[in-house]
């Protein structure tokens, strides 16, 4: 039985993804806490403005979603925020270890070296101390955000708080928010991100979540039934993207004490990721003209998707691909020019139908990688019930080798690509992840699936796109890629050599995301562990 | 037999420890300090022994005591447990121990309950027979092919998926004469080079040229 979650309770982020309610602008800002009262006052007065997870929609077939809120606020902690907000020290030990850590000191686990290491970050994560409290807010538009912005920099005391500066901008100058932004084209809001990729595409489900449970197609875990069908699919645990709550293991997630502080609470991983747009570019300009089906091809085999989103398991071909992000198009379009509320309605249901397309797939058909590489980003980051390598029944579930790998998937690109596409300057993903162990998940893919290749029987080739690529005595590049053919026929592998680190990390941390009666309890200054 | 599986061995000694060291340190703990020093890796002075997988050295205290319901129990004395896992027979392995790493050996064992007799490798290889136990639930986590033989293949391995990457797309012709000339680059049938080095645990100066 699915639990009923208490959404006024949890914060919004955690449910929503944002942007795909047309929040495509956001602004990240960070606090520094000298006076624990002077903390505590700030977050008393932010209480209010704070997004839960509510649902906006009501009214039943007439929806409505006059709840919707014009713009959204959320805030999280670091380990040294909740320390000198004044959580006392027998709740501070309950929380896991690498929380407590923090990132940079998680880097060789995360693979954050050479030009990812923390020496490299934006200046505000280089300081010897650290950031305290992480607040998030999401508009349509830069207007509403920055009136939210100023309302916030108003709540804050004279003193004993302190807003942090040190994030990099394109202009050289440093400035005290991260702005993240929805790339434009003819002024309307895309999915893309700096090399092109429609992303966030596929996110967990899990019960209890509220959201269209359409979702749980390519969302949940693979029930070992045809997974272009629900019947294929079953909702996530809780417990793996929120504490309190049952996870895939029958248990409750390690969680702090006492219990109120941690249930229906997160944890959130922050990252700000650069792409070197100009190496990607050459890269698939240079093996694209080698590889059989060009540079878009190239592209698409490293992704596990064409750039438009359509996954290569169900979408081989470019000319299908192509075909399918046309429907989808004029789909979208018919929503807009129907006459009618049923033809509108209709077309809604048919627009519904082709989304499903992005995710109702495995790889359970190509278990050898003919059509999405093994070694293809999305295939790496969550491998559906790829794990099974085709051996039926090896495991509790076909997915079960991954459904603790899960992880809740936020964030927007940041700065300008399109003017110039080189490698310097200011752009890439601000990205997020929640999910209720930071050890377990987030930093599970990240070591093992994505810088390493083993679990995939890759050695120790990693993620094309997001791999830490070492290089050779030389100093060249040396990330590597096999792009597999089908074995039935006479073409050979084709092999990615010499692959450049495509993304580098510039700085971030790891958050704890409480639920609102936390944020109360440590706002006031009453987290009892006794 | 437990000790063997195909051609790969197991060993398992426990060797009493003296009481005294005739030093102000007990023997475990010098040995201990010693053990703390060794070199890893491949300066480690069992790297040169042949055939060696995989080896191990620890000093086994005494038994856990589990709680009640379970009794409380002691061993008489302290041992220093030598775990191996190696290619062949066990005397053959013994006596290139002892020829490769005898002062290691020495240092190991100086303070175990009769190792004074050992002088020569026919009394070291008797010596750790009459401490050896039989082990249990082995299992190998390779082929059971000798060393050399592995890390040969292991190189190969690696040095093949280069030539594949650097050569990609070549026309069967230029292909076949580049293989010609790997082929006489690695050299797959001489085992003494190129090849790995044995005990490497890092790919950096891994290959013997």
């Amino acid at each position: 039985m699915a639990p009923v979650l208490d959404l006024h309770d949890i914060q919004g982020n955690i449910i929503k993804a944002y942007p795909r309610f047309g929040f495509c602008c956001s602004r990240n800002f960070f606090f520094r806490v000298s006076d624990g009262d002077a903390g505590r006052a700030f977050l008393s007065a932010l209480i209010p403005t704070v997004t839960t997870a509510a649902p906006w929609v009501s009214g039943g077939a007439a929806v409505v979603d006059s709840k919707r809120p014009k713009i959204t606020t959320n805030v999280a902690f670091t380990f040294e925020g909740l320390k000198r907000l004044g959580v006392p020290q027998a709740s501070l030990q309950t929380f896991p270890e690498e929380f407590a850590m923090g990132m940079t000191a998680r880097r060789d686990i995360l693979g954050d070296d050479g030009p990812s290491a923390p020496t490299s970050w934006d200046p505000i994560w280089r300081s010897a101390d650290p950031v305290h409290i992480f607040i998030s807010i999401n508009a349509s538009n830069q207007a509403a955000l920055e009136q939210r912005y100023q309302e916030i920099l108003a709540l804050s005391p004279k003193s004993g708080l302190n807003l942090l500066s040190g994030h990099r901008t394109a202009s050289g100058v440093e400035l005290p928010y991260q702005d993240s932004s929805a790339i434009f084209d003819n002024g309307e809001a895309t999915s893309r991100e700096h090399f092109g990729y429609t992303d966030g595409v596929s996110n967990p489900y899990f019960k209890g979540a509220g959201t269209d449970s359409s979702n749980v197609i390519g969302g949940g875990k693979a029930t070992g039934k045809d997974a272009r069908t629900a019947a294929g699919w079953a909702p996530l645990e809780t417990g793996e993207f929120l504490l309190g709550h049952k996870d895939e293991a029958f248990e409750y997630p390690e969680a702090p004490i006492p219990n109120l502080l941690g249930d229906n609470g997160t944890y959130l991983v922050y990252r700000k990721l650069h792409q070197n747009v100009g190496s990607f570019d050459a890269y698939l300009a240079r093996v694209g003209a080698e590889f059989p089906g060009g540079s878009e091809a190239l592209a698409a085999k490293f992704a596990g998707r064409w750039r438009n989103g359509a996954p290569l398991t169900s979408f081989p071909t470019e000319q299908k691909a192509n075909e399918f992000s046309a429907r989808w198009a004029s789909a979208k379009l018919a929503i807009g020019q129907a006459k009618t509320q049923a033809e509108r309605e209709a077309a809604k249901r048919r627009f519904s139908a082709l989304n499903t397309e992005f995710v109702a797939f495995d790889y359970t058909d190509d278990i050898e990688g003919t059509r999405c590489p093994v070694s293809a980003h999305a295939r790496r980051s969550n491998p559906r019930s790829a794990l099974e390598f085709g051996n039926k029944g090896a495991f509790a579930g076909p997915s079960s080798l991954s459904d603790r790998r899960r992880i809740l998937r936020r964030g927007l690109p940041y700065g300008d690509s399109q003017s110039e596409r080189k490698d310097d300057g200011e752009h890439g993903i601000i990205f997020m992840a929640l999910c209720a162990s930071i050890r377990r998940q987030f930093e599970f893919v990240q070591q093992q699936w994505l810088n390493y290749g083993n679990d995939f029987r890759l050695g120790n080739d990693k993620d094309p796109l997001l791999g830490n690529q070492e290089l050779d005595e030389q100093g060249n590049a040396d990330g590597r890629m096999v792009i597999e053919s089908d074995p039935s026929s006479p073409t050979p592998p084709f092999f990615c050599a010499k692959l450049p680190r495509f993304v580098e990390t510039r700085g971030g941390d790891y958050f704890f995301v409480p639920s609102l009666t936390a944020l109360r309890m440590i706002a006031h200054g009453i987290v009892d562990p006794t | 037999m437990a000790n063997e599986n195909g051609n790969a061995y197991a060993l398992t000694t426990l060797c009493p420890l003296l009481e005294v060291s005739g030093e102000d340190t007990s023997p475990a703990a010098l040995i201990r300090d010693r053990l703390h020093r060794v070199n890893t890796g491949a300066s480690s002075p069992m790297a040169k022994v042949p055939n060696v997988y995989f080896c191990r050295f620890l000093i086994l205290d005494d038994v856990i005591y589990e709680s009640k319901p379970h009794r409380l129990e002691h061993l008489q004395s302290q041992y220093l447990v030598f775990e191996a896992s190696l290619h062949g027979q066990l005397a053959p392995y013994l006596q290139g121990m002892w020829e490769q790493a005898q002062p290691f050996v020495r240092s190991m064992w100086q303070f175990c309950v009769g190792f004074s007799e050992v002088n020569d490798a026919a009394s070291f290889t008797a010596y750790i027979q009459k401490c050896q136990v039989e082990t249990t639930f082995f299992f190998n986590g390779s082929t059971d092919e000798p060393l050399a033989e592995q890390l040969k293949s292991l190189y190969l391995k690696q040095e093949f998926s280069k030539f594949a990457y650097a050569h990609q797309g070549w026309s069967g012709k230029d292909l076949q004469v580049a293989f010609e000339d790997f082929i006489a680059r690695v050299e797959p049938a001489n085992l003494a080079r190129p090849t790995w080095r044995a005990g490497a645990t890092d790919l950096k100066g891994v290959v013997i040229p």
